[in-house]
């Protein structure tokens, strides 16, 4: 099977002419269908920026992305929407909920400008609210709500267009332990179940250890590649910290 | 659903920011509309015909607020645009297209301009009886403002508006394409460098602003720089204190505040840091739009003090060209029985005789040019105006040796001529008077012409030298136009007939206008500069409700949070303010100067009132700031 994103040679340079900063050189990597794809590295390293090149809202300097064979980066602005409308999901660090609607509108905003009949909208945005076990919280505003049922909402929203790729901007980042395991859960049953393809941003190794693979960039470039395969999380866990201790990750960053 | 409900529900539950905005609109609308229809309404627009110089000042004034209304409405409308990025860029995200997205915006933005269209109309239509009443009442004219409901007002209104609001939901239309997405995806804060405040920028800022001040200040006709500048100065003037105010605002204010940072004693107390830092990057990332607050102010104040001073010193103007309630020339066809018949109880009724002479005078010519060596003056002697200036209760006056004085009410100290020891001859026999100098309090009224006073002895010599008249002068108390017009009906035209009540009246009518024009306009400058710092100052709020939620989780109390949001916006405010206001004073000083009068009485009002008004902007903007602040830390925990 063809693979979902093909990454070919990507560079990313900051600034004009004098004073320029590379943020990134040199990528190149797959992403295939169903997979649960994590990029972790040190502050810096130029994850975010890989993750804007994704999601279409920045385009790199040199190199092409691939998605289902196309040129993500060839398409023209209206084009660009709908493809962004049909294929991507985004789960951000800080939400972007719209405050003036109700769960339930979050979640189906997505459906409404996809101009989905109300009836199905009511079935697939109960469906997802299950599977993040948010159906009790649907008639509720987002400020009404706490940090994790927020970032459920987001992941639900991201995902109830059933998108062929969805992003994950440190997703945990802004949540306590309990309600990021809980969110890590649901996206990795989503992925287990759905066979959904997500690539996740972060900084946490436990975040990560929920990935099947997680890709490592250091100052800009690739830097290494591991898989779960067969392993408990826990053991992953160890194998991801071990791995950052090995390429030099700020101790900091890790926990 | 569709994404148009979604929009429409984020509207109906956004109420409270759209309806900041609608209010705005709808208060320009009403401002404008009433303006309109009182240039259409029967009342002034009868005025307007009898005075040319009333319909040519609606006009100007018209096109004054309409400046001013379209550039308040771009302002509301890029605050309102600005609060409604995030849910714009998520629109895009999500995968609308751009030009749907600006669809929407331009559609739903010339929505809200029609729905507010409509209630400015009605609002518009009730506020403009009350005007219509307060004009005729500052006018002073005794009718009842009838209820008109004017098409034209509404029609020129409706189109002045839609022109401004599909101008301005184009500029919706523009947003989408003028930010990028980026900006919101990864909510990377740009850094933001508060430039270094410069010495020189400083040092000319001052500068500038002296020399306008100086240039304004001088004594119009003997000036050098005046003269050398000629027209352009009062351009000059105005160019350099704007551009000084600006550099002001960019630098010096800077200077002040750095001041201030070095004093770590008090500096290091509670949020006098944190006061100090954000004022220092507030005051002078906002360079341009204090310069627009305080140029405005000076404005306002400036112009609506001149007015008002006009009108506050009417009573005071008709009391010097009348001194006696009524006062005519007794020639050969007056009745003078008849005048007696209509009269009430008078305080005095007096028969003045006074002669009219010609004079040689040459040593009387002015500043202003020569008006001819001859000229006539009224002449009466000491016994006449110590009589009525009894009458009047005012001092009398005690020639001394055979010298005379001449009375002249608009003594100009550069205008005037220099009295004092010069000698005029009357021309039939060549006598000889020396002034002693001028006295500026009158007794006859204008219409009497200049008068000389001389001694008793003098007055002799002089009568058969020129042709002899008499006047009746005529003091009551609480005397009406109407007891006016009764006499002027029953008295020729010749017989000079002037009253103090009808010049009162005209006075009145003038400044009337003026006075509602310039007040009405002032409301409008105020409101549009009390609500430019009021988006501005809730727009940084918006900016910066996260650090103070930072502050409230590190233990900052609300009452602390309060002081230093009140002392921040106190500045923002006041600087810009005390700057307008010693513009104006300077402005209004050449004024006073120029026209000798003494305006410090209604200046100091209108200030106070001006101070007042804005000052409830102030308080409505602390609290709103802090209301932000507060639901933020409540929401975020």
């Amino acid at each position: 099977m063809e693979s979902l994103l093909k990454i070919e040679n990507v560079k990313k340079i900051y600034g004009k002419t004098s004073n320029t900063y590379t943020a990134l050189e040199n990528i190149s990597f797959q992403i295939e269908h169903g997979e649960f794809v994590g990029i972790m590295g040190p502050s810096g390293a130029g994850k975010s920026t890989l993750l804007n090149l994704l999601a279409t809202i920045d385009s790199p300097t040199e190199g092409k992305i691939f998605m289902n064979d196309k040129g993500i980066h060839d398409m023209k602005e209206a084009e660009l929407s709908d493809f962004r409308r049909d294929n991507l999901g985004f789960i951000f660090q800080d939400y972007n909920l719209l405050d003036s609607l109700t769960v339930k509108e979050n979640i189906l905003l997505p459906l409404a400008i996809a101009k989905v009949p109300a009836k199905e909208i009511e079935q697939r945005v109960q469906k997802i609210a299950k599977v993040f076990g948010i159906e009790s919280l649907l008639s509720q505003y987002p400020y009404q709500i706490s940090g994790g049922q927020k970032q459920r909402t987001a992941a639900a929203r991201a995902i109830v267009t059933e998108p062929a790729l969805i992003l994950a901007d440190e997703p945990t980042g802004a949540l306590d332990s309990k309600s990021a395991t809980d969110l890590l859960e649901s996206l990795s049953s989503l992925n287990e179940n759905n066979e959904s393809t997500i690539m996740m941003v972060t900084h946490d190794a436990f975040a990560a250890s929920f990935c099947r693979r997680i890709i490592f960039i250091k100052d800009g470039k690739l830097s290494t590649e591991i898989y779960r395969r067969d392993q408990t999380r826990k053991e992953f866990f160890q194998e991801i910290l071990d791995t950052l201790s090995a390429i030099g990750g700020e101790v900091d960053d890790v926990i | 659903m569709t994404l148009f409900s979604l929009a429409r529900k984020n509207i109906a539950r956004n109420f409270s920011q759209y309806f900041l905005y609608i209010a705005s609109m709808v208060f320009s609308i009403v401002i404008y509309f009433t303006f309109v229809t009182l240039k259409y309404s029967d009342i002034v627009s009868d005025m307007t015909k009898s005075s040319q110089k009333m319909g040519s000042l609606m006009s100007g004034a018209a096109v004054v607020l309409l400046f001013f209304v379209a550039i308040f409405i771009a302002y509301s409308n890029s605050f309102f645009m600005k609060k409604r990025k995030k849910e714009v860029a998520l629109y895009a995200l999500l995968g609308v297209r751009k030009r749907q997205i600006g669809f929407m915006l331009f559609f739903e933005n010339l929505l809200l301009g029609v729905f507010s269209l409509v209630i400015g109309v009605f609002l518009g239509f009730l506020s403009s009886k009350l005007f219509v009443t307060l004009l005729i009442r500052l006018m002073g004219y005794d009718v009842v403002a009838p209820f008109t409901f004017s098409t034209e007002a509404v029609i020129n209104t409706a189109s002045v508006f839609l022109i401004i609001f599909f101008i301005t939901s184009f500029q919706g239309y523009r947003l989408i394409y003028q930010f990028k997405l980026i900006d919101l995806f990864h909510a990377s804060k740009k850094g933001e460098v508060a430039p270094k405040p410069s010495w020189i920028v400083a040092i000319l800022g001052v500068i500038s602003i002296g020399t306008g001040y100086w240039l304004a200040l001088q004594n119009l006709l003997t000036s050098e720089a005046w003269r050398i500048l000629g027209m352009f100065t009062p351009l000059i003037i105005l160019a350099t204190v704007i551009i000084g105010t600006f550099l002001l605002f960019h630098s010096v204010t800077g200077f002040v505040l750095t001041l201030f940072k070095r004093r770590e004693k008090w500096l290091w107390k509670g949020l006098h840091l944190m006061t100090i830092s954000q004022l220092l990057y507030r005051v002078r990332g906002n360079a341009r739009t204090l310069t627009v607050i305080a140029i405005l102010s000076a404005t306002t104040v400036t112009a609506g003090g001149a007015v008002y001073s006009l009108y506050y010193n009417i009573n005071d103007n008709v009391k010097l060209t009348d001194p006696n309630t009524f006062m005519y020339e007794q020639t050969a066809n007056v009745d003078n029985e008849k005048v007696t018949s209509l009269l009430p109880n008078t305080i005095y009724d007096e028969n003045i005789s006074a002669l009219f002479v010609t004079f040689e005078a040459k040593q009387l010519d002015s500043a202003m040019g020569t008006d001819g060596d001859k000229r006539i003056y009224t002449v009466i002697n000491e016994t006449t105006y110590n009589k009525l200036a009894k009458l009047q209760q005012k001092e009398e006056l005690n020639l001394k040796g055979n010298k005379a004085t001449m009375i002249d009410v608009q003594y100009h100290e550069s205008l005037s001529p220099k009295y004092a020891g010069k000698t005029i001859t009357a021309e039939k026999k060549g006598t000889t008077i020396t002034l002693e100098g001028y006295h500026e309090v009158p007794v006859l009224n204008l219409m009497a012409g200049m008068t000389l006073v001389v001694t008793n002895e003098q007055y002799k010599e002089l009568e058969i030298q020129g042709e002899s008249v008499q006047f009746r002068a005529i003091g009551v108390d609480d005397a009406t136009t109407d007891l006016s017009k009764k006499i002027a009906s029953v008295l020729p035209d010749k017989a000079q007939f002037s009253s103090a009540p009808e010049d009162y009246q005209n006075g009145i009518e003038g400044m009337g206008s003026l006075l509602f024009i310039g007040s009405f306009l002032g409301l409008v400058f105020l409101a549009a500069t009390g609500s430019i710092i009021y988006f501005k100052v809730l727009t940084e709020a918006e900016e910066d409700k996260s650090q103070y939620n930072m502050l409230y989780k590190m233990g900052v109390g609300a009452r602390e949070m309060r002081k230093t949001v009140a002392s921040q916006v106190f500045v923002i405010f006041s600087v810009p303010l005390v700057i307008g206001l010693t513009h104006s004073a300077v402005a209004l000083t050449a004024f006073s100067k120029l026209f000798s009068m003494d305006f410090t009485k209604p200046v100091i009002i209108w200030m106070v009132a001006y101070t007042a008004i804005y000052g409830i902007y102030y308080v409505l903007t602390v609290y709103s700031y802090n209301r932000i602040i507060t639901q933020n830390n409540k929401r975020e925990g």
